[in-house]
């Protein structure tokens, strides 16, 4: 089967809608609700297969194939063999310092934050593996071979030692993290390659260093205009308060402008890691400029705050019908060839990912 | 797995070829990824005959198992064959789709008691566990043995190293005065903490600090009797015990909505003992007074000057009854008796000067 990626006809494609969405999603929050919190599992595996039945990939639908109970066993695993060890530790640092052995809690404390950072790394990778290996397409699963272990440890030395030069390397940490975590993944029989550079993307993240400076001009004209309007109102007395009004708009536009940058920043970003990404002769790209992550954002922030928070339920769905709506795709597939995945797959679901509260991809 | 058939079997029975059994169907294998296109009919038997061009196959109902439905189809899977897939049109014809496992929406449970129903118990347990969560405590605390709480306390705080003040003349008189509010064999470990602060704590394991600004403040030894009273009285009446238990039940119950609330709840909530936790404890205070011959009006006078300046004693006061009131019960206690003093004033001087006078004591800096 040979596929042209052309506009009219986009490799992927979604024909969801929030109303059909809104029937899983609010009696989810309703079970959600009355189980404190235990539903929660079951409630991403439905929301889940809704997204995936939706979604086409060429000439056929994705399905998911993860349970709830799989997440809940993943959880009940994290608390016992996570959480359980911390809440000791925590407990044993405070019983040091009690005795006087502060040297001995601050080491015990920095090397449970290494850890948990390490823990991330495992989360990050365990979760992608585990979404891989529940997806089907054409009844054909993804997965991977590799537990994550080892990319936890890359995970803590890339993060820590991206931000050690003023944070100038954290491109590198984010896309050579992202490469190793892809090139260990594979759908069917063949592997995924990804070789995103950071060079692309430097130019882009030195917009944040623009920020400070940024800030500290438009402070400065917003005091010396404000204080000069206020001035001119209400004489010595209107000076301050027209400087701090002008402050205080410079900040509330700095935020702004910082959210501005982020979204130039992860739209390059996205373009470059997903475009960097084949799979056997396959092609990927994500078309998402600036304007449409702050299209998302905005959208999301308004839909929440009008519905005075309900709209979080939707958040799930807008999300992933904006990734797939994105996503290109060109080249061959050969069906004949495309044979089931022999990786190994985990039998618990992204207990860690879940308690981290973080995305997979 | 299932058995693949090249040439087309030959049908037995008539009824089969009927409309009402048969239906549009597709498949895949789950071994690769091409489609499989055809007919699904049933044999008048437990199997359903997959027939297309590219081959044909015999599942057994009972192997079928309900995937999901999607816009106009539905989903089957095989319990013996996980990634095989039977794509069928929603639509089915009757006599086919009473063969078919039936739909599940909310998971087994839920599906089985109706959303209604199910969201009925679901509260009801959920309300349930909530309400034993909050009163364990109450009832479970004052049940776990003296000697694990002691051994937990010592796990959990130690013994403070270097940081209480020591000097023989002050430890003599602590012990005095503890001895005359605390009755039992084994007495409570009160101290003196070389803290500025006016306050006074009962921790995990039977342990009593008095902060020694709190002994800075008192203006006579009657008011430090009523307060290592009242802190006795959270140890002897497990009121300790009590809020452990309480903190250690929310920090499991709200680990199941969501961690990061559950952190933020876990400081809001953490120890701090009830409103009828701190009478039960003024009771208990007063008590031991009058066994003792201890004039309560110290006490009362400690609240009375508690009342009138609130500035550096809300950490005490806060989460007790207010002060005013707690005054006129020391008051009310002290009619129509005579006491004896409880300490001579070179006592009470010695209790005074013992952060001063200790030559090695630490401060508390990192630890409050």
């Amino acid at each position: 089967m040979h596929y042209e990626n052309n506009d009219a006809d986009s490799a992927f494609g979604f024909d969801g809608n929030w109303q059909d969405f809104a029937k899983i999603a609010l009696p989810n929050l309703l079970l959600t609700i009355v189980t404190l919190g235990i539903y929660r599992f079951w409630a991403t595996t439905r929301e889940r297969k809704y997204l995936w039945a939706h979604t086409r990939f060429v000439d056929e639908r994705l399905e998911w194939t993860g349970k709830g109970m799989e997440l809940f066993i993943g959880f009940v695993l994290v608390m016992l063999l996570f959480f359980l060890p911390f809440s000791l530790i925590g407990m044993v640092s405070e019983a040091l310092v009690a005795r006087g052995q502060a040297l001995w809690a601050v080491l015990l404390t920095a090397g449970s934050f290494f850890f948990i950072l390490y823990l991330t790394g495992v989360a990050q990778f365990r979760a992608l593996r585990y979404r891989m290996s529940r997806t089907r397409w054409r009844g054909i699963r993804g997965g991977s071979n590799d537990q994550g272990f080892k990319f936890g440890w890359s995970y803590l030395w890339k993060t820590i030692v991206g931000q050690l030069p003023m944070g100038l390397l954290v491109p590198w940490s984010m896309t050579s993290l992202w490469n190793e975590r892809w090139n260990k993944m594979s759908f069917g029989p063949y592997h995924f390659d990804a070789d995103a550079q950071s060079g692309d993307i430097f130019g882009r993240y030195l917009l944040f260093y623009l920020a400070p400076i940024l800030l500290f001009v438009a402070m400065a004209i917003a005091a010396v205009t404000g204080g000069g309007i206020g001035f001119g109102l209400g004489g010595e007395a209107g000076t301050g308060v027209g400087v701090g009004l002008g402050i205080a708009i410079a900040l509330f536009v700095w935020f702004f402008a910082l959210g501005l940058i982020a979204a130039a920043f992860y739209a390059k970003y996205f373009r470059e890691v997903v475009g960097s990404a084949r799979w056997k002769d396959l092609r990927f790209g994500f078309e998402a400029s600036t304007a449409d992550w702050i299209k998302l954002y905005l959208g999301d922030f308004v839909l929440v705050v009008l519905t005075l928070g309900i709209g979080f339920i939707f958040l799930s769905y807008r999300h992933w019908k904006f990734f797939i709506v994105h996503m290109q795709a060109d080249g061959n597939i050969l069906l004949d060839e495309l044979t089931q995945s022999t990786t190994r797959t985990a039998k618990h679901g992204e207990g860690l990912l879940d308690a981290f509260d973080m995305g997979a991809i | 797995m299932a058995k693949d058939c090249s040439t087309p079997s030959t049908w037995g029975r008539s009824d089969m070829s009927e409309p009402a059994f048969q239906s549009f169907a597709q498949w895949y294998d789950g071994h690769t990824a091409i489609k499989h296109e055809g007919e699904a009919i049933w044999d008048g038997g437990g199997l359903l005959r997959l027939r297309g061009a590219s081959g044909s196959l015999e599942v057994p109902f009972a192997d079928l198992e309900f995937g999901e439905e999607r816009l106009g189809e539905t989903v089957y899977r095989r319990a013996s064959e996980p990634d095989f897939r039977l794509i069928l049109p929603a639509d089915l014809p009757p006599g086919l789709a009473s063969k078919l496992p039936e739909r599940q929406t909310y998971g087994a449970w839920v599906d089985k008691l109706g959303l209604g129903k199910a969201t009925a118990i679901f509260a009801a347990v959920s309300v349930a566990a909530v309400a034993l969560f909050m009163t364990a405590p109450e009832w479970l605390g004052p049940r776990i043995p003296q000697s694990w709480e002691r051994n937990l306390g010592d796990a959990m705080v130690g013994d403070f190293g270097n940081r209480l003040c020591h000097t023989r003349d002050g430890d003599r008189a602590l012990t005095k005065l503890l001895a005359k509010v605390d009755p039992e064999q084994e007495k409570v470990r009160a101290g003196v903490a070389n803290i500025g602060m006016v306050n006074a704590v009962a921790l995990p394991g039977g342990q009593v600090l008095l902060f020694d600004g709190l002994v800075q403040d008192a203006e006579s030894p009657e008011e430090l009797a009523g307060v290592l009273g009242h802190e006795v009285g959270h140890v002897r009446e497990r009121h300790v015990m009590t809020a452990l238990l309480r903190q250690f039940g929310l920090t499991i119950l709200l680990s199941g909505a969501n961690t990061t609330v559950g952190d933020t709840m876990f400081g809001l909530a953490a120890m701090g003992y009830s409103r009828d936790a701190e009478r039960e404890a003024d009771e208990y205070s007063r008590e031991r007074m009058a066994e003792s011959r201890i004039s309560p009006l110290g006490a009362a006078r400690f609240f009375e000057r508690l009342g009138g300046d609130d500035e550096g004693l809300t950490g005490w006061v806060s989460s007790h009854p207010g002060p005013a009131e707690r005054a006129k019960a020391y008051r009310a206690a002290a009619r129509g008796k005579t006491f004896e003093p409880v300490l001579t004033a070179a006592e009470f001087q010695a209790l005074k000067d013992m952060c001063q006078q200790d030559p090695d004591v630490e401060s508390f800096d990192l630890f409050f």
